[in-house]
């Protein structure tokens, strides 16, 4: 009982589970909770970078309509320190005078509408002492943070490799930073019964939420609890504890009643992070042949003036070629901005543009295909220990895609493409992106009837988590998948790790495993107590499971069903605790290796415009075992629309003199909208990965990285001219 | 004392605040709570209602230009096959959009601009999809369209 049984039912394109709930309007979202009784808030922001509130008025707003209570700093709860989750949180809001960015929260209304909290915000005056505030990230005095996270790399020696290198690479690259922007505005509704606390949030781990308010708000862990069956998206924006959260609650408190603070678009923009804007400094040293002898990469990433981040957008470079010589380095340096964050496939997402830019820039330098060069300096194993990789289909990726595409109709000549007053040009990038798993847990439960259900303390933010834990253990159990129901979005639940950097389906589909085999042993044990039974003396190892029932293999009439076991021993249900831990690379004898792919992107560039439309976009990955290609092939999907964007809309514009978000509305923060998306092919290939027992690589995130590249590298074949900086605009390609 | 009719139903509504939008109004009077709020400045359509058969953004509707119109929202569609469709492609992630993406793509059909893949995803782009849906949403419109 230890491989996965009955793929058909992995694999296969079953429909999302929670699609009728969401097609009918009845999946509840955080905001869409109302409770008895229930007050509304509003926040002021503050209009300045960097300084302190020197006198904060709220007499106005005390006295207006229906208003309940006003929080400043002046009156607010002292709160607990906010403990690291993996990465830092937030300090708890309004606890002193301070301003560090423009944005940050000053004072919370609450009142008996929604419409008279938003007014009453509107009155609040509050005057600041201004402080210089550092908002460029060359600025001398930034403080400047070295190696954050250790993992700088060097091996080989690269100052001789480039100084002897006959081709030699040299540019800069920049992206822009690019806000999150989940669709769902974020929500905390809070609700005290005494000690204990209710929270419907939206987020990407509950029990990440519910461990920060607890310690904040001084009470145990068991006396917060976190709802989050359903989330409007996250991108990587629900995996910090946000200020509006204790705000929310601090407000619930003072008024007695449950309080909900939603959050608007503009308020999106400053309070749940960003992705961090790059500098990549690249150089390539290389054969005359495209041989690549030395890589070296450094990035420069911005933080907040109190925040972390792990942006390691160098490290795409260390394992992405086979090169005798690499060195990587990162640094960040703070800024009076709102707190950088993860944004789907971060660090990868930049650094992957500017390393496949520069191997684009370097095949033309030695003439030869994109393609080709790719494959000359394939990466067999891990180029930075030697080891083996847990699974890597990169080639298949290549070679595939090409051929879906019809790479082999390019016509290398720059420019020689062209369709009317469109220049067409062809651009490809490889992907190898990072292997992420933390701990996680989940119980296996199954019922008199013979159904079973799964608990486990995460959220499906979209990516199909309750229907693919449903398929795996549906599998696991010998049960249909509409005989499984997956329970998440309750930190009450057991304990679940985030849905974030890839890694959930991994960590979670690895504990549902375990808990699933533990659950047939017991079955077993439960039936070998029973002299009736046909399983008695059965050993588990000789037990399948199949369509409900337990039976010796090779001898499908000797068994009986789960639900005649549970009725024979007068049990109700019977369940079994799963949990998962990560396997180290030393333990496996391999590098894990996290999903794998390449893109094939047909552009054309108006001559006169400048406009540049994508037309067409291949993408293939290697995701491991693909548990259910229809929503693997969304999330691909997804990622490519999200990568079109970074390519070229996407840029957070900060006014370089107050620190504001300048453009933080839909109607001036760009995202791709149906018409920009053109037809997309999506294909995995690949092998179940050997690094978990389920086989899986994460598909959330790797979708993304590559496109800004391939589309850049494609505008190079059709123009001739190099766009080194993200997005890339009209007047970008006019120049 | 404004009458809202919603999905059929009168409801008689207090509208002393005129601030309150017919999105508000849905959302927190009548909890209907379908219709989503994603910027509440009419640039993502995540509040597309039907207002005597025309899409509206329900954000930039105050509920007292309702008086006596008939608004249909999600709950308001009755086994729509544009519902079943979105489900078979996976027209949607996290879901947010979708009730403003299926009832854009409904009145889509009446209105004709379902003929051609560039027509579908012209008029659709009104409605934001963050997940990056829009090629599930237009194999779904089409296929509806294609049988209507």
């Amino acid at each position: 009982m230890t491989t996965i049984q009955q793929p058909r039912i992995l694999g296969a394109g079953v429909d999302r589970v929670d699609g009728p709930l969401k097609v009918t309007g009845q999946a509840r979202y955080p905001n869409d909770f109302n409770l008895p009784g229930m007050a509304y808030a509003a926040v002021v922001r503050s209009t300045i970078p960097s300084g302190r509130i020197r006198r904060i008025d709220t007499t106005a707003a005390v006295k207006s309509p229906g208003v309940l209570e006003v929080i400043t700093h002046e009156n607010a709860d002292h709160l607990g320190e906010a403990p690291a989750t993996f990465i830092k949180n937030p300090q708890p809001p309004l606890q002193d005078d301070q301003i560090r960015f423009y944005g940050q929260y000053v004072a919370v209304v609450v009142a008996d509408t929604q419409q008279n909290a938003t007014a009453a915000a509107r009155l609040i005056d509050v005057e600041y002492d201004n402080h210089e505030a550092i908002l460029d990230p060359h600025d001398p005095r930034a403080e400047r943070i070295k190696d954050p996270w250790g993992e700088d790399t060097a091996w080989g020696d690269v100052r001789t490799a480039l100084k002897r290198a006959p081709v030699m690479i040299d540019q800069t690259y920049t992206t822009s930073e690019n806000t999150n922007n989940p669709l769902g505005l974020f929500t905390t509704l809070a609700s005290w019964d005494g000690d204990t606390l209710t929270l419907h949030d939206s987020n990407q781990w509950p029990n990440m939420i519910q461990q920060v308010v607890a310690a904040m708000f001084g009470v145990p862990r068991d006396a917060v609890r976190v709802l989050t069956p359903f989330v409007g998206g996250g991108f990587g924006a629900g995996l910090r504890c946000w200020s509006h959260i204790p705000l929310a609650v601090m407000a619930a408190r003072h008024v007695g009643r449950p309080v909900k603070l939603e959050l608007t678009r503009p308020e999106m923009f400053t309070g749940l992070g960003h992705r961090t804007s790059s500098i990549n400094w690249i150089r390539l040293g290389a054969t005359r042949d495209g041989r690549l002898t030395a890589i070296e990469h450094e990035s420069l990433t911005t933080l907040p003036l109190d925040g972390d981040e792990y942006e390691p957008c160098s490290s795409v470079s260390a394992s992405a070629y086979a090169s005798p010589s690499v060195t990587t380095r990162d640094q960040q340096v703070r800024l009076n901005i709102p707190w950088t964050n993860f944004m789907r496939a971060p660090g990868d997402a930049q650094g992957n543009f500017a390393l496949e830019s520069a191997i684009d820039e370097l095949a033309w330098e030695v003439g030869l295909d994109p393609l080709e060069i790719r494959l000359l300096n394939y990466a067999e194993v891990d180029p930075k220990t030697g080891r083996p990789w847990s699974s890597n289909a990169l080639r298949q990726c290549l070679e595939v895609g090409a051929r879906r595409f019809g790479w082999s109709n390019r016509n290398p000549e720059i420019g020689s493409m062209r369709d009317g007053h469109e220049l067409v040009g062809y651009g490809v990038a490889g992907v190898s992106f990072f292997w992420y798993q933390q701990p996680c847990s989940a119980k296996v439960i199954v019922r008199s009837d013979g159904s079973a259900y799964i608990r486990s303390a995460v959220t499906d933010i979209g990516t199909g988590t309750y229907t693919i834990m449903s398929q795996l253990a549906a599998g696991l159990l010998g049960l249909e998948v509409s005989q499984v129901e997956m329970q998440l979005g309750d930190s009450s639940m057991p304990v679940g790790t985030a849905a974030g950097g890839s890694g959930l389906t991994a960590a979670l589909g690895s504990a549902v495993h375990d808990g699933c085999g533990r659950l047939i042993q017991k079955f077993v044990d439960l039936a070998g107590t029973d002299p009736f039974s046909p399983l008695a003396g059965v050993p588990f190892e000789d037990v399948e499971v199949s369509e409900g029932r337990l039976f010796r293999k090779g001898e499908p009439t000797r068994g009986e069903s789960l639900a005649r076991i549970l009725a024979v021993h007068g049990l109700t249900e019977l369940s079994a605790d799963g949990s998962s831990t990560p396997n180290t690379p030393e333990q496996m004898g391999m590098t894990p290796a996290g999903a794998r792919g390449a893109r094939f992107v047909e552009v054309r560039v108006d001559e006169d415009l400048g406009r540049v439309r994508v037309a067409r976009i291949v993408t293939v990955n290697d995701g491991g075992r693909i548990l259910n290609e229809k929503l693997a092939r969304s999330q691909i999907l997804g990622g490519t629309v999200g990568g079109v964007g970074m390519a070229l809309f996407e840029d957070t514009v900060t006014d370089k003199d107050t620190g504001r978000i300048a453009n933080a509305t839909f109607g001036d923060y760009l995202i791709p909208v149906n018409a920009d998306i053109p037809d997309v092919h999506v294909e995995f290939v690949g092998e179940p990965d050997a690094f978990n027992p389920i086989g899986v690589k994460g598909v959330g995130e790797i979708g993304l990285v590559g496109v800004a590249a391939a589309i850049a590298n494609g505008i190079f074949h059709a123009t001739g001219r190099r766009m080194r900086s993200l997005p890339i605009t009209m007047d970008a390609v006019m120049e | 004392m404004t009458t809202l009719t919603v999905n059929g139903t009168e409801y008689p509504l207090d509208l002393a605040d005129p601030r309150v939008t017919l999105l508000d109004a849905l959302r927190d009077r009548l909890d209907l709570t379908g219709t989503k709020k994603g910027c509440d400045q009419g640039a993502c359509g995540a509040c597309t209602v039907l207002c005597d058969g025309r899409r509206v953004l329900a954000c930039l509707t105050l509920a007292a230009q309702c008086d006596g119109r008939e608004i249909t929202t999600i709950e308001g569609l009755e086994s729509h096959p544009m519902q079943d469709a979105f489900v078979r492609h996976d027209a949607f992630q996290c879901g947010y959009c979708t009730s403003g993406q299926i009832m854009s793509a409904v009145a889509l059909l009446g209105e004709n601009r379902a003929g051609t893949d560039a027509d579908i995803r012209e008029y659709m782009s009104g409605n934001l999809c963050r997940c990056g849906a829009y090629s599930n949403i237009v194999a779904a419109v089409r296929e509806v369209a294609r049988h209507a």
